[in-house]
């Protein structure tokens, strides 16, 4: 009898011999990212929101000037004599922080919600699903004004706006691949032996849905950077003193028409790169993960 | 051969050879066919899966061969040998010269078009030019001559309307349209019921006879060669074990492999043997009354709509005394695998009354707590019944565990008692169901529900998704654990020789009622029922004494 040396179904991981698929132009560009964010403090010229590291009267200084802290501003400096570089070296910490942490979050709610919603069937499905409708019905920009005028501001505020925007998408994708594991006999075999219903959501439906919700996940990433630099650029973000990239753009927009185009520019830059780093990383993972996109 | 005979064969395929370079080094696929294929001549394929039968198959049609890093070997089609053929000369020849029929009915046509329109744009892909009246003409002759009623009518069908048998027929008729001269069919009636494939079969003998077609017949079932072949090839992990003609191998195999495949074929014995002097019958574990489910009623698209209501099982009774097998046989739609299910308490009935052990089960609503656990369900697919990220380990040990609540603590090692008792090895514990073969998972699945300590095991066609040897093995296997355990057991069948083999009484269903009911004996040596002597006629004579 022929043995495959596949791991289980679903998630599957790629074998060894498959790893230097991972060594791709988007991975590393996107690992570099998080090596300067989590780096940061050690790597910045200064922190730009110490007071005490901050020379107020070097403001709007253009690209490459030197600093009298000893440094060169290599990318200028903004109207509050902040280093540009290092904004954008904190502000990448804040920005992939929220995203991250929002995303996974968004991604444990909604894959519960939706097996949940497919295992009992019947009200729950229908009232879990309505209200999936609904949020996807509204815009999501709308959706996240809302939730950050009523929380009001705040790191863990933005973090949870982002949940509220995001868990539907989830929820929608696990709820139909749960339903077409739950017609499986082997939920059947589960169901006529006097299991918790919890332990067969969690132990036998949730992880044989997952895969595809992995799939969504590093896209829902990229949309949640570019959704909290939105608000944060709305000036609804993140606090001031814990600027993101979004915030760092809308600080220079101002000056953008007295030509200091730096200070926005910049921090513009590193954002478009890290979306579109994001995205790429996504498509690769979604090639590798889901099985049919592989067969192709 | 003498050498008068001048004329070259059909087909010949000499030394064929398919090899795929994988990951894990060389697979052959294929090794050393060699066969000939005379006209109006049926060759059967016979093996189990990974035979390698499909692939000579799709070979000789042309659909492989490119996929193959190596392929060795000649097809001759009229002395013309494939291999050197451009690729449109091949594409000419399909249809025109080679046709195909799948097992799949339902993925062969389109659903969006009519079957005439479908048979008919294969009709005017073969004759270029033809007018539309004369293309209508010949589409109704060839439903026609694969025995669809009112051919005219059915043209404008949609594939959804028709019947799988009827579905089949067209498949077979646009494989027909362009009067090609040799039809590959791969499992042609392994979706259709026994009596649905015995026409099919007839219709196929019949065009071989009638209109020199040669076919060859690529299949799993030693029914289906029996029933119409001249020739049979048995074919074993790629190799040919033996060929010659087809009573020559039923009636006389050389090979032990052969002789094993047929020793599995279950038989069906007609003639009443010695019945077994019946004790008086001891008390029923399972009373079934007049138990009815229908489907589609009452909601949304009923209230809207007409309300069509359909019933899955009509007032259907039965009793399963304690310690005994009820076999459960229909065709499929017959609400066979329904009443499976609310024994389960995984559907719900909508009245008619379920007793179990003696207690009233509530059967309306699935999921009954207070009998989870009593039946244990044996599902027809074992790659689907066993949690893909679970080890066998695991999987039995959670049974144990749960099932442990209601009886007190349980010994771990009835995990390894009962895997020895199911003829698993210890090593395979630790293994995913993936690294399992169907019928080693098929083993654990029992297991599984022998753990959990049932009133009654519900077993829902457990060997129709499994190769013959293997099938035979887990029918005695099954056969041997009720009876050594004394445990009770409704199986549920559409094959009525495997229902012999292993219960004591057998009903008979069809359109959600029971037919026929009563002591095997009587179901198979006596009873006058229409439908269950139709469903008996409908296997080959050859495996009925």
């Amino acid at each position: 009898m022929k043995i495959s040396t596949f791991k289980p179904t679903g998630f599957k991981m790629p074998d060894r011999a498959s790893y230097r698929q991972f060594l791709t132009m988007p991975n590393i560009v996107l690992a570099c990212y998080v090596a300067v964010a989590l780096a940061a403090p050690l790597i910045a010229h200064q922190n730009p929101y110490d007071p005490l590291q901050v020379y107020g009267w070097e403001a709007s200084l253009p690209p490459g000037t030197e600093g009298s802290g000893g440094f060169n501003y290599l990318l200028g400096t903004d109207g509050l004599g902040r280093d540009i570089a290092s904004s954008i070296m904190y502000g990448l910490r804040i920005s992939l922080l929220v995203s991250i942490v929002s995303a996974l979050a968004a991604a444990v709610i909604g894959l519960t919600a939706g097996v949940s919603a497919a295992y009992f069937g019947r009200w729950v499905d229908a009232l879990i699903m309505r209200v999936v409708d609904l949020q996807l019905s509204l815009p999501t920009m709308l959706v996240a004004l809302i939730a950050i005028v009523t929380l009001g501001p705040g790191i863990d505020r933005i973090i949870l706006a982002l949940i509220i925007v995001q868990w539907a998408t989830y929820a929608r994708v696990a709820r139909s691949v749960a339903l077409s594991e739950a017609g499986k006999s082997y939920i059947d075999a589960v169901r006529t032996m006097p299991l918790p219903r919890i332990r067969i959501i969690f132990r036998h439906l949730l992880p044989n849905s997952i895969a595809p919700a992995m799939t969504l996940l590093p896209i829902e990433i990229g949309h949640a950077v570019a959704l909290e630099a939105t608000l944060s650029f709305l000036g609804l973000g993140v606090p001031l003193d814990q600027p993101s990239l979004g915030s760092t753009v809308a600080n220079g927009f101002q000056y953008l028409m007295t030509g200091q185009y730096w200070i926005s520019l910049f921090p513009g830059f590193a954002l478009f790169g890290l979306i579109a780093t994001i995205n790429f990383v996504g498509e690769d993972m979604r090639r590798i993960w889901d099985p049919r996109s592989r067969s192709i | 051969m003498s050498a008068s005979t001048t004329t070259t064969p059909l087909l010949e395929v000499r030394d064929l050879t398919l090899r795929h370079n994988g990951r894990g080094g060389q697979t052959t696929i294929v090794q050393n066919v060699s066969f000939t294929l005379g006209r109006g001549e049926v060759l059967g394929i016979i093996g189990e899966s990974g035979a390698g039968k499909s692939t000579i198959g799709n070979a000789v049609i042309g659909l492989v061969g490119k996929s193959f890093e190596q392929s060795f070997g000649t097809i001759r089609l009229d002395g013309v040998a494939l291999e050197t053929l451009s690729d449109r000369e091949r594409r000419k020849l399909r249809g025109k010269t080679i046709a195909s029929i799948f097992q799949d009915h339902t993925s062969s046509l389109d659903p969006l078009m009519t079957v005439g329109n479908q048979l008919g744009e294969t009709i005017s892909a073969i004759h270029p030019g033809l007018p539309r009246s004369e293309i209508r003409r010949r589409t109704i002759e060839l439903l026609g001559w694969v025995g669809i009623a009112d051919p005219a009518g059915r043209h404008d069908s949609y594939p959804h309307q028709l019947s799988g048998g009827q579905r089949q027929r067209v498949v077979i008729a646009i494989a027909l349209a362009g009067s090609p001269s040799i039809i590959v069919a791969d499992e042609p009636t392994s979706a259709l019921d026994a009596t649905v494939q015995k026409q099919i079969l007839d219709i196929l003998r019949n065009l071989v006879d009638t209109i020199g077609l040669s076919l060859i017949l690529i299949t799993h079932d030693m029914g289906v060669v029996a029933a119409i072949a001249d020739k049979v090839v048995v074919m074993k992990d790629g190799e040919i074990v033996e060929q010659d003609a087809t009573s020559t191998v039923l009636e006389n195999p050389k090979e032990l492999y052969t002789q094993q495949l047929l020793s599995a074929v279950p038989r069906l014995h007609l003639s009443p043997s010695a019945a077994h002097s019946q004790p008086e019958e001891p008390a029923p574990i399972l009373v079934v009354e007049n138990l009815s489910r229908s489907f589609g009623g009452g909601n949304i698209r009923g209230l809207l709509g007409k309300p069509s209501a359909k019933f899955a099982l009509k007032n259907v009774s039965l009793r399963v005394p304690r310690g005994s097998v009820l076999g459960i046989v229909g065709e499929s739609g017959s609400g066979k695998t329904t009443i499976g299910r609310i024994l389960a308490g995984l559907e719900k009935g909508d009245s008619g009354k379920v007793t179990l052990d003696g207690r009233a089960r509530d059967i309306s609503r699935s999921g009954d707590e207070g009998l989870l656990g009593h039946v244990q369900m044996i599902f027809q697919d074992p790659a689907l019944s066993l949690n893909p990220r679970m080890t066998v380990a695991e999987t039995l040990r959670e049974c144990l565990r749960f099932t442990a609540r209601k009886e007190g603590p349980r010994n771990p090692d009835e995990i390894t008692r009962m895997t020895d008792r199911m003829g698993l090895a210890r090593t395979l514990l630790s293994r995913y169901p993936h690294q399992l073969s169907g019928g080693q998972k098929q083993r654990v699945c029992i297991a599984r529900a022998l753990l959990a300590r049932p009133a009654l095991i519900v077993a829902d066609e457990p060997t129709s998704a499994l190769d013959v040897s293997v099938q035979a093995e887990i029918v005695s296997l099954l056969k041997q654990t009720v009876t050594e355990s004394g445990l009770s057991m409704v199986f549920i069948s559409h094959d009525l020789a495997i229902v012999q083999g292993i219960c004591d009484a057998v009903g008979i269903m069809k359109d959600g009622r029971m037919e026929d009911f009563g002591p095997s004996d009587f179901i198979f040596g006596r009873s006058e029922n229409a439908y269950t002597r139709r469903l008996i006629d409908a296997r080959p004579k050859i495996f009925t004494h």
